[in-house]
């Protein structure tokens, strides 16, 4: 009997700290960096010639993305005047550094070949320019939808970056 | 007498000359062509079908009974592209995808040609915005002809010129992958 009932007991034990856990390590986690809003900038592809439309679909999709988390009250975009005076302001700046154009057809067919993929370096600073968190981003379309569907997935995956990295409130 | 008796029949051929030469109309308004919006255009929805055309310095997109107007003037710049989609579409498309001995791959090997239309434009805040646009083949060339004719910017006009004028380039279309 004393045997079941302290078998009892740590079972029950084990799943409250399993269930307190997670709240203990989500307070444990570094604080965000505080910052009210972020601008983003144009895509840069310099280094690998990048088709006109893969640079916009990643940008508009950017922005789409950001809007659409709650980190941050405002969303700029490149060149908008209404930014220079926000105070907490977050520059993203993005650099691409790899590009593999695909095909969608192959991926149709085989799926296992014709995956496109862009490769990009971001980057969070301060208006003065000041690096506040860097980080390489894969956008990658397998098996379903156009060639730039990979944008979507950069802007999904720096957007959940962004969102934990950031936030109004600094926590 | 000599010299009268010369003269008129070279200012008769210089008028002659003068009517034979076409008269061109540089502001020619191309018709509107069938379009795809996939991106960009404030206030429209991504995917929206619709047509687009150039008519007094605005790059109109109308989209059911909407209109979406884009000042030239706006426009940083103009590429065209060339890509293709799925000739068989969406719907039936991913339900041919069940279809036994890999009758919807066989479908998906069936692909059309189009033409990609990307505009950078800036809004009255100075923000950048872009525009993707897909259409049938051949018709993003007279759309961009059409904008840049009436004052839009592109930066990939200086390296279409060399194309053109270079005798082994038939195209004229941009390449930047």
């Amino acid at each position: 009997m004393k045997r079941i009932l302290s078998t009892v007991v740590s079972l029950s034990v084990s799943a409250v700290l399993f269930v307190v856990s997670p709240l203990f390590a989500e307070k444990n986690q570094p604080a965000k960096i505080k910052a009210a809003a972020i601008q983003v900038r144009m895509i840069q592809s310099d280094e690998i010639k990048l088709p006109a439309e893969f640079q916009i679909s990643l940008y508009e999709n950017l922005i789409r993305q950001l809007e659409k988390q709650d980190g941050f009250e405002h969303v700029y975009r490149d060149g908008d005047r209404n930014a220079a005076n926000v105070a907490d302001l977050v520059v993203l700046h993005s650099s691409v550094r790899g590009f593999k154009a695909g095909s969608e057809r192959a991926r149709q067919v085989t799926t296992v070949a014709g995956t496109t993929s862009v490769a990009i370096h971001c980057q969070f600073t301060t208006v003065d320019g000041k690096s506040l968190l860097e980080q390489d981003v894969k956008g990658k379309v397998r098996f379903f939808g156009g060639n730039l569907r990979a944008t979507y997935d950069f802007a999904k995956k720096t957007a959940r970056i962004a969102q934990e990295n950031f936030s109004s409130t600094g926590r | 007498m000599i010299h009268r008796s010369t003269t008129f029949p070279i200012g008769v051929a210089l008028l002659a000359a003068g009517l034979m030469v076409p008269v061109g109309n540089p502001q020619q308004i191309a018709k509107p062509v069938k379009a795809i919006q996939l991106t960009g255009l404030v206030g429209v929805k991504n995917d929206a079908k619709g047509t687009l055309s150039v008519d007094n310095g605005n790059l109109h997109f109308m989209h059911g009974k909407e209109t979406s107007d884009l000042s030239v003037t706006s426009i940083e710049d103009v590429v065209t592209g060339a890509d293709s989609r799925k000739s068989v579409g969406n719907t039936v498309g991913l339900i041919s995808m069940a279809a036994p001995y890999g009758g919807g791959r066989f479908l998906s090997l069936f692909r059309t040609k189009i033409d990609t239309l990307t505009v950078q434009y800036r809004d009255p805040d100075g923000g950048l915005h872009g525009a993707i646009f897909t259409m049938p083949v051949g018709t993003a060339d007279v759309i961009k002809k059409d904008l840049v004719a009436q004052g839009a910017h592109t930066s990939a006009i200086e390296e279409q010129d060399v194309l053109s004028t270079s005798p082994n380039n038939s195209s004229t279309k941009e390449q930047k992958q």
